[in-house]
């Protein structure tokens, strides 16, 4: 048997599909209020800010689940918005601010200057994860107190990989993504903030006997580490 | 025929592990052939930019012209930290960081301090000279050590790590252990290219060290200028952290003590349910506040947290403090207050304020900066040269568009009286500091817009 289609028929067929096939490629995060369950290129776009901030989503599938609601949850509670889990317009305009790049007087766009924050908050991730906030920032602080310093490398990638000066590095944990609180401690230990007074080294007395170590000048103790001169 | 099926199958997978194993060798032998190509560049640069510094800092001493001086003095900023670059990515094993890295850093400090210094119309000391000269000596020392390892590499195909001893050594039968240890100590040849580094750190650090005032730190100081005299008790520290507390309006119910810092800034900790607070032992300040409590759905603008910020300086007593910039931090905003004295802004007493954006309270307070730095200074707007000459040094087509005197901090512990003036040039903004009494040009700052606030780099 034939099967026939006028071509009337066929044009409706065309614009509805090419209607849908809009409706799901052409939508942009904001758009839509996305909640548990949701799917598609904006859950994406969505995954891709939070991760870019630090919140871990797990792979960028388009897909909401458990921890993107986590994360969005997290990102609410840390900008001090409603806290509900659910990515509607507040908290979208909110991401897609703070995930903008930077730019001149003129509005000119200039990059995300994000990558010294990033190497700065992976090492305060791999060094003091369990430490309270004030030791997070401190550690930050020890790498930036060492730029200052004659007797170390002027960069942060040349401190954080300097050959023996953090076990985080030898052992690999540096090269996990670091969560939204390092990032933020990162960024406060830039902006000058030092709990640490001053420090260059510190250590977990708990796991450390190396004698160089303990015979620095102690300055203070935060949380598991003791910060040194 | 049963046994037949089993030979085969054993067979099979004897080649089949055979042609897994030597698929694992052949990776494994192209990954150790390409770290060992790239620990070779390494090294070769290594040498190539010792040798280039050496130079540099052989026709840096003889220079007399500062356009050449600063030209060579530049080269040995970039070529000890090319260096130091490349020493980092040879392997090492030890914990702990070696002596030669911090020599190469202390030489690039050098080299960028002198170097600007030149470039500002100053001049080399003779006491600086003289370490010049020390340096160039180490250099050429370090230099023949490197090229005896570089020999050894192709003469006895010398490993890049000490081997670790075998199990048959470490159970007692083999003899050389002990000799081996002390011949790696110091003298005879190297056992490997990591233990030659390591001869030449020993070597290196026998010599006296030398001293030279480094790169200004905005945050190291041997000792706090600002703080005031005398020490203070742990009882009276409490009666300071009540009183702190309640002017930002926190209960003192539950204080308590939980421990003391020592450093230039030793003080005493106290602790009022999340919030945590330090009082320095010498003056009885407050250094460091900070309230970690969860912060709840925020209500006010950043400009309601400003004015919040406002008053709780004058508050506490801080009178003379104006806000300069802030940093969204999402929950609370962070705000930078600096002390302005008959107009002139003070750059270096600086004071750091959080403000919670859900009730407008105090979450966050530092003034260490402020207490590194603030003395009794002697400068006078009189003093300062009339605006519109100073704007005359400027490009014509800079517009300003904000301009006011300033105290600025500098390299090598210094402070200069000079101009501030923000404007744009070609579409970007800029903070222009020209020298108060001289007009000379002293720093320049651009301001860029991230989505937290404005950032100068």
């Amino acid at each position: 048997m034939k099967l026939r289609i006028r071509p009337v028929g066929l044009a409706i067929i065309g614009v509805v599909l090419t209607l849908m096939l809009g409706a799901v490629a052409y939508a942009a995060l904001g758009d839509h209020v996305l909640g548990r369950g949701a799917r598609g290129p904006e859950v994406s776009e969505l995954q891709q800010k939070l991760a870019r901030l630090g919140y871990v989503v797990g792979p960028i599938d388009g897909k909401y689940g458990p921890k993107t609601q986590a994360a969005v949850t997290r990102f609410q509670k840390e900008r001090g918005l409603r806290v509900d889990g659910v990515a509607g317009p507040q908290t979208i305009n909110e991401l897609k601010l703070l995930s903008g790049e930077s730019t001149t007087a003129s509005g000119k766009p200039v990059g995300y200057k994000n990558s010294d924050v990033n190497l700065l908050a992976r090492l305060v991730n791999a060094e003091a994860r369990g430490e309270p906030y004030k030791g997070q920032v401190a550690v930050a602080a020890v790498v930036l107190n060492r730029i200052k310093s004659s007797e170390f490398p002027n960069t942060i990638a040349d401190i954080v990989y300097q050959p023996g000066a953090f076990s985080s590095v030898s052992d690999g944990q540096i090269n996990l993504a670091p969560g939204s609180s390092a990032i933020r401690a990162a960024r406060e230990a830039m902006s000058g903030v030092d709990p640490s007074y001053g420090a260059l080294f510190f250590f977990n007395p708990a796991k450390t006997s190396n004698r160089f170590i303990w015979s620095r000048p102690q300055i203070i103790k935060i949380g598991n580490h003791i910060f040194t001169r | 025929m049963r046994r037949n099926f089993w030979l085969g199958a054993l067979g099979v997978a004897l080649v089949l592990s055979l042609a897994w194993g030597y698929n694992e060798y052949r990776q494994a032998e192209n990954l150790r052939l390409s770290t060992e190509n790239q620990y070779r560049r390494a090294f070769t640069d290594l040498s190539s930019h010792l040798d280039q510094l050496e130079t540099d800092l052989a026709k840096g001493q003889v220079a007399t012209a500062p356009n050449q001086r600063i030209l060579y003095l530049t080269q040995v900023w970039g070529h000890s930290e090319s260096a130091m670059k490349d020493l980092a990515q040879l392997p090492a094993e030890q914990v702990g960081i070696s002596y030669v890295d911090q020599f190469l850093n202390q030489i690039s400090d050098l080299g960028r301090t002198l170097a600007q210094r030149v470039a500002g119309g100053g001049q080399v000391a003779p006491a600086e000279e003289n370490i010049l000269r020390d340096i160039h000596d180490r250099v050429a020392s370090v230099n023949r050590k490197v090229d005896e390892i570089s020999t050894l590499m192709d003469s006895d195909q010398t490993a890049w790590l000490s081997k670790s001893p075998t199990l048959r050594q470490r159970l007692g039968f083999g003899k050389a252990q002990v000799a081996e240890a002390a011949a790696e100590g110091q003298e005879g040849p190297p056992q490997s290219v990591r233990g030659g580094l390591e001869q030449l750190d020993a070597s290196l650090q026998k010599l006296p060290p030398f001293s030279y005032s480094g790169e200004f730190s905005t945050k190291f100081v041997d000792k706090p200028l600002g703080l005031p005299a005398g020490e203070i008790s742990r009882e009276q520290s409490q009666a300071v952290a009540r009183d702190f507390l309640a002017k930002i309006g926190y209960g003192t119910d539950n204080l308590e003590f939980t421990g003391e810092t020592q450093g230039p800034f030793a003080g005493f900790q106290w602790k009022q349910g999340d919030a945590s607070l330090e009082v320095s032992k010498r003056g009885g300040a407050v250094t460091l506040y900070r309230d970690q409590r969860e912060l709840q759905v925020r209500t006010l603008s950043p400009e309601d947290a400003k004015n919040k910020a406002v008053a709780a300086l004058k508050a506490l007593g801080w009178n003379t403090m104006v806000l300069t910039s802030s940093e969204d931090f999402g929950s609370y905003l962070q705000l930078e207050a600096i002390n302005e004295q008959d107009g002139i802004r003070i750059y270096p007493d600086k004071i750091r304020l959080m403000v919670g954006l859900d009730s407008g309270k105090l979450v966050g307070f530092d003034a260490t900066p402020y207490y590194a730095y603030h003395t009794s200074r002697t400068i006078s707007k009189a003093k300062a040269l009339p605006l519109d000459k100073a704007k005359s040094k400027l490009r014509p087509d800079f517009q300003v568009t904000e301009s006011r005197l300033a105290l600025i901090p500098k390299m090598g512990n210094q402070e200069v009286f000079s101009w501030e003036f923000r404007g744009k040039y070609k579409g970007e903004e800029y903070l222009l500091y020209l020298n108060a009494l001289n007009g000379n040009e002293e720093k320049i700052q651009r301001i860029i817009k991230t989505p937290r606030g404005e950032y100068l780099q």
